[in-house]
């Protein structure tokens, strides 16, 4: 659906480069939801705008639904891009025109009748939950309902593929939520493609079925979600895991192992896909002579796989822990279990 | 002689109304040649929807040229001119000439920083939309930032009251006329007293009409 083949974007400016992307190769395809992730600078936001050519590439192939964008005329441009809409970290709403008028923008420019639009618009704010504030102005507007009109006003001409450049960034953590709900249903109701670039792995990990993690204009690292949350590859992928899934154990239970040090046995468990569903703890006290004490934890749903990460203690004698032990290690697919901070 | 005030109303009646036509002509005329250049050296600018680096500077040259000539030798500078066009160089309507002249670049200015003040990320979205330039610009640019323009047409209509005493001073006739060649020249006090009032009057009514309008033209 959107492919990128070798595209880079370099900007000249008083003689100076700037690569903002570099070599940048991916495929979203038809109804996926793609995430791609970076500190800022890293050229999450060139690359998302060569998607639709407001950025136009320095070398390389930009295909968005077998159209090549680079060598469209400027009037087959314009309307390819009534097929890619767009939404904004700060809305960029008409300040001066209603909500009932900014959802209807796209219509109008496309010269569509009065009666098309007003049908059009009612329906999509009714879809947006907006339906009673067609008559208020942007400033009138919290900022989720500002994200609400804009997301209307992409969808207003039925386009295939949504771009989304960090929606959900000026918004608070609920505000997110609900726009990050709205997206998927909009993905399931129309079979939209969605392609977000984002700085917060929290969005990526509620939504998207792909991710790629972009980092000084190079994407590092790409793949499905899962994948690159329980085995990240790149630091910097590591580094956005972590931001969402601590893997460091608290200062507190390491102040507590160092006073007792040799004594305690203390392990790191990682559960994967469906075996975070079954009970292994309960079973190994249950089967050895060991106690089994969970100093901490997180279990994260990811694409409604859970994954979780525990750090437990068994308590018991040597023996029968390290019997413990091998029973997790054989039963459940315990990716990862660290011995003693000792 | 002094002139007795009250008989002397209607004259000043009909200073007051040449002022008004001076202002007012000069000002529509000079914004139907200040906008269209205020736009297009938004759009020709480095970064600008129709980037024209050529058609940027010679603008940019033309309308600093007129707001460096100080309006007073305007005035006179561009006499052949007036007459050429109007066919007289005296009177309320050989002054608009110099008027429009001296304004219109002016408003240029003015429209042109409304413009840059709209929010670059709705031009964005709006290209992302597939909108032409002119649509940009029509439905864009001018919605947005027309609060701000008519409070930028204040300040240049006020502009104009001054200016338009000055033409006075060269035959162009109103309330700058009267001020002084009765209240100047003939140590009319009660003349001068009346101008200057009227003056401030008329600036408080523009003032005012312009906040108004501006604050309508927010939510359009």
């Amino acid at each position: 659906m959107i492919e990128f083949n070798n595209v880079s974007k370099v900007y000249e400016h008083e003689g100076q480069h700037l690569t903002a992307v570099k070599d940048a190769n991916l495929q979203v395809e038809r109804g996926e939801i793609f995430g791609v992730i970076g500190f800022s600078g890293a050229g999450k936001s060139t690359l998302v705008r060569l998607a639709n050519q407001l950025e136009r590439p320095t070398s390389g192939e930009v295909l968005v639904d077998g159209f090549d964008m680079t060598n469209l005329s400027a009037k087959d441009l314009r309307s390819v891009r009534r097929q890619i809409s767009m939404i904004f970290q700060h809305f960029n709403l008409l300040e001066s025109k209603t909500v009932y008028h900014n959802v209807a923008f796209p219509l109008i420019l496309a010269g569509e009748s009065k009666s098309t639009i007003k049908e059009r618009v009612e329906e999509i704010l009714d879809f947006v939950g907006l339906k009673d504030r067609a008559n208020y102005y942007a400033d009138q507007l919290s900022g989720g309902q500002k994200q609400r009109v804009g997301i209307a006003r992409a969808l207003a001409t039925s386009p295939n593929i949504l771009l989304c450049d960090e929606a959900t960034s000026a918004l608070d953590p609920e505000t997110t939520q609900s726009i990050l709900e709205l997206l998927k249903r909009i993905r399931d109701e129309y079979n939209m493609t969605i392609l977000m670039i984002t700085h917060e792995m929290d969005v990526i990990k509620d939504i998207c079925d792909r991710v790629a993690v972009m980092e000084g204009g190079e994407i590092i690292e790409q793949g499905a979600i899962f994948d690159l949350f329980t085995n990240p590859k790149h630091s910097t992928t590591r580094k956005f895991v972590e931001s969402v899934m601590k893997a460091d154990v608290p200062k507190s239970i390491l102040a507590d192992i160092e006073t007792y040090n040799d004594s305690r046995h203390i392990y790191r468990v990682t559960f994967l896909r469906s075996r975070a569903g079954e009970p292994v703890l309960s079973r190994v006290a249950k089967k050895f002579n060991v106690e089994v004490n969970i100093l901490y934890g997180q279990i994260l749903e990811i694409q409604d796989t859970p994954f979780g990460n525990l750090i437990v203690e068994l308590q018991g004698g040597d023996d029968e822990v390290l019997k413990s032990l091998n029973y997790i290690k054989e039963t459940v697919s315990v990716e990862r279990v660290l011995v003693d901070a000792s | 002689m002094q002139v007795n005030l009250l008989e002397f109303w209607p004259r000043i009646l009909e200073a007051t109304q040449e002022t008004l036509i001076m202002v007012l002509v000069s000002l529509v005329l000079a914004t139907l040649i200040g906008l269209p250049l205020g736009i297009a050296l938004v759009v020709t600018r480095e970064d600008g929807l129709m980037e024209n680096n050529f058609v940027f500077k010679m603008i940019n040259a033309v309308v600093n040229t007129f707001r460096s000539i100080p309006f007073i030798i305007l005035l006179v500078a561009i006499l052949p001119f007036t007459r050429l066009i109007i066919g007289t160089t005296i009177g309320t309507v050989a002054a608009i000439v110099p008027l429009v002249l001296f304004s219109g670049p002016y408003i240029a200015r003015l429209v042109e920083s409304s413009l840059l003040d709209v929010n670059q990320g709705v031009i964005e979205a709006a290209q992302s939309m597939g909108a032409t330039n002119w649509q940009i610009i029509y439905r864009v640019f001018l919605p947005e930032s027309l609060s701000t323009i008519v409070l930028n047409l204040t300040i240049a209509s006020i502009g104009l009251v001054g200016a338009s005493a000055m033409a006075g001073f060269v035959g162009g006739g109103g309330l700058g006329d009267l001020a002084i060649s009765y209240g100047y020249q003939r140590f009319e006090t009660d003349i001068m007293i009346a101008t200057v009032v009227l003056l401030v009057v008329i600036v408080q009514v523009f003032q005012a009409i312009g906040n108004r309008l501006s604050k309508r033209l927010k939510r359009l």
